[in-house]
Formats: structure tokens, sequence, C-alpha cells
């Protein structure tokens, strides 16, 4: 029964996921105004690397026990059974370390089109694209 | 009521796909086990019998990000400047107020007092994250961020012009944050320019001893763990984030001068 509920949410969580990537698309296709956008390419990043995550993501061999996080405490450590518990259960770190720089790159970008939208209203005195479609400089 | 309907509907879809795929035995589970580039970052990060594979971090992925991976993170830090440098290019030329902040500007008294006590305490946090990253989950991006919170706050606190008038102004942040960019820059060839001095053969982004060049950045000082150059690249990248975020808060929320064409 544990087993089969650890699988039932994982299946939410990942097909959550695609509900989300598809709202956050259609956020960003079809609502008019630029702080909205701003938001949903939000999500769709955050959506994104969610599934990066995922994918790194490691199960713990018995359900039913509880799980001790991998850290290697004792420095410096006195034999190598330390470190070989710590592979044994460590997720995979790549994921993590790619996630993180495009979290940086991310946020680069969302304080530029933040400047961006800033200038917009500044010269155009709305943030509405249906308006700012329509007034052609 | 429309999007409340549309929003249990969307939930229903997701709860019963989900119910239905996991009753069907199709259902995505994460495996076991992990792939083998996974298991060699986790057992090189921290090993002392690899003395030559070794990052002699026990945190991987703050080992991947500025080691195995450095020449990315180099370049990404590269993208972040570029992108704060293109918004303050769009916002030239915008003559920006600077009054002095009087006692009734800002939120009450309770709320600035809060604001004197907390402050100081988020940026140790902040601090503490940085410059543990490469024993703890965190590092310069991380604390760089949480410490960029502080300026955000004080401006919604005590005025749009309070850190203007404490001496925080955009040259400064600029500075500090070239400062930063600097430090990774020398950072990264120092072992590079001790080569070419000693004539020993070296590499650029080189953190501990390899095989065919003994040189390696001190990692462990009195028994603290430095991991060599990770301490320095996390302390700059602290230093260069939490500036540049700083800075774009700083233009972004000090009011303009009437324009007068």
């Amino acid at each position: 029964m544990v087993g089969f509920l650890a699988e039932y949410m994982f299946t939410v969580i990942y097909l959550s996921l695609f509900v989300n990537l598809g709202l956050s698309l259609f956020g960003l296709f079809y609502k008019p105004h630029y702080v909205k956008k701003l938001i949903m390419l939000g999500v769709l990043g955050d959506t994104l690397n969610m599934f990066a995550i995922f994918l790194g993501y490691r199960a713990w061999p018995s359900p039913t026990t509880p799980s001790r996080p991998p850290i290697l405490l004792t420095y410096p450590f006195e034999n190598a059974s330390v470190l070989v518990e710590f592979t044994s259960r460590a997720v995979d770190p790549l994921p993590q370390a790619l996630v993180l720089t495009a979290v940086v790159i991310g946020l680069a970008v969302m304080v530029f089109l933040i400047f961006l939208g800033d200038n917009l209203f500044k010269h155009y005195g709305t943030l509405d694209m249906r308006e700012i479609r329509r007034l052609r400089g | 009521m429309k999007r409340v309907v549309s929003l249990a509907v969307l939930v229903t879809i997701v709860l019963g796909m989900s119910l239905l795929l996991a009753l069907s035995g199709q259902s995505f589970y994460p495996s076991e086990n992990l792939r083998w580039l996974a298991i060699v970052y986790l057992n090189t990060t921290y090993n002392p019998y690899l003395p030559d594979f070794t990052v002699r971090s026990p945190e991987s992925v703050t080992a991947i990000v500025w080691d195995y991976r450095g020449l990315d993170t180099l370049y990404e830090t590269t993208v972040f400047y570029l992108a704060i440098i293109a918004g303050l290019a769009l916002g030239r030329g915008v003559k920006r107020l600077n009054q002095k902040p009087t006692d009734e500007s800002g939120l009450s008294p309770i709320v600035k007092t809060v604001t004197k006590i907390t402050g100081p305490m988020i940026l140790a946090v902040a601090a503490s994250i940085g410059l543990h990253g490469h024993l703890t989950p965190g590092g310069g991006f991380q604390g760089g961020a949480t410490a960029a919170v502080v300026p955000v706050v004080f401006i919604v606190v005590f005025s749009s012009f309070y850190l203007l008038w404490k001496g925080v102004s955009s040259q400064r942040m600029l500075t500090l944050r070239s400062a930063g960019l600097i430090g990774i820059g020398l950072t990264s060839i120092s072992l590079f320019l001790a080569g070419l001095l000693l004539g020993l053969p070296s590499y650029v982004f080189q953190n501990i001893a390899k095989a065919g060049s003994p040189l390696s950045m001190p990692y462990d000082v009195h028994g603290a763990l430095l991991s060599g150059t990770l301490w320095w690249f996390n302390l700059f990248e602290f230093l260069a984030v939490s500036s540049g975020f700083t800075l774009a808060f700083i233009i972004l929320m000090t009011p303009e001068a009437e324009e007068k064409w």
C-alpha cells in the first residue's frame, strides 16, 4: 500500500508538471499584459528546472524506513565506509548543478525584462500588449 | 466561479490520469540506482584515496559548478553581468531624485526597529550560506541572492532614498561588482600564473594537484576545509551577485526626476 501510494504521488507530480508547462505556455502566449507574461515565463522556467531535478532524483531503497540525508559529517574521515555510504545514498548532483546555472541565467533574463518593461511603460504609458501593438511607436 | 470550475476540472484530470497510470503499472517512479557519471562525481568529490581526481569538497554540487564545469559558471556569471549592464543601459540618461529621508517617510517605528534588528541577521545568514558553500548546500549565488533581500526591505521600510543617504550608491555597487568579477577571473588563473612563475606545468581553472601538475590551492588551513579555489570563487561570486542585485533594485526603485525635454 505504501509503495502504491508513493508511486501514485510521483505520478501526480509528474503529470502536474506537464499541466504546469501547458498552462505557463498558454499564459505566455495569450495573456495580453506584460507583467502576466513575465510571471508565466518564471513559472515556465521553474517547471523546466523541476523536470531536471526530477530526473536526478533517486528512490530511497526501502519506503518504510525513514530516510537519512547523505552528509559527509566527519573531517578528516577515518575510513572509506563513510564515503561508500555517501555514494550509496546521495542523489545525482549534475542536474542540480545545471539547474543552479539555469536559475541564475533565468534571473538575469528576468532582471533585463523588468528593465525593458520599465522602459515600455515610460514610452507607451501602458503595459497592455494590445495597446502597444496598436500604437506603433 | 468559472475559474474554480476550470481549476477543479484540471485537478481532477491530473489526479484521475495519475490513478489510471499507477493502477495500470505505467507510473513514473525514480530508480534506486544512479548513472555511472553521477557515481563518478559522488565518488571523487571528497576522496582522500584518489588525490589526483578529488576536489576535496564534500558538497558535490558546488564541486561540479566551480571545479568540474568551472568554465560554464564563469560564462554564466558573464551573462548575469551583461544582463545587469544591459538593464543599466536601458535606464541611462535618466535623472533620479536624491532627497534626504525624513522621520515621517517609510513605515511605522515598530517596523523600522524590527528591520534594523533583522537586517544584519539576514546579512549574517547570507554570508553563512555563501561562505560555507563548499561544505553545505549553498554557495555564492544563493548567498548573494539572500543578501540582496536586505536593500529591498530597507527601501520599502525606510525610504527610497535611504540607501543612497547611507552611501550605498549605484556607482559603489558597480565598483564592488566589478571587484567581484575581477576576483573570479584572478582566482581562475591564479594557479596558472603560479605555474608560469615556478616553471611547473599547470592549467587554467586548476584547483587540486593533478597527475603531471603538482600545484594545488591550499585546501586545508589549520584544520578548516577550504576546498582550494571553491571558497574564493564563492566569496567573489557572493560579492558580485549581491551587489549586482542591489544595483538593479536601487535603479528600479529610485523615483525619477520630472522629465523636461
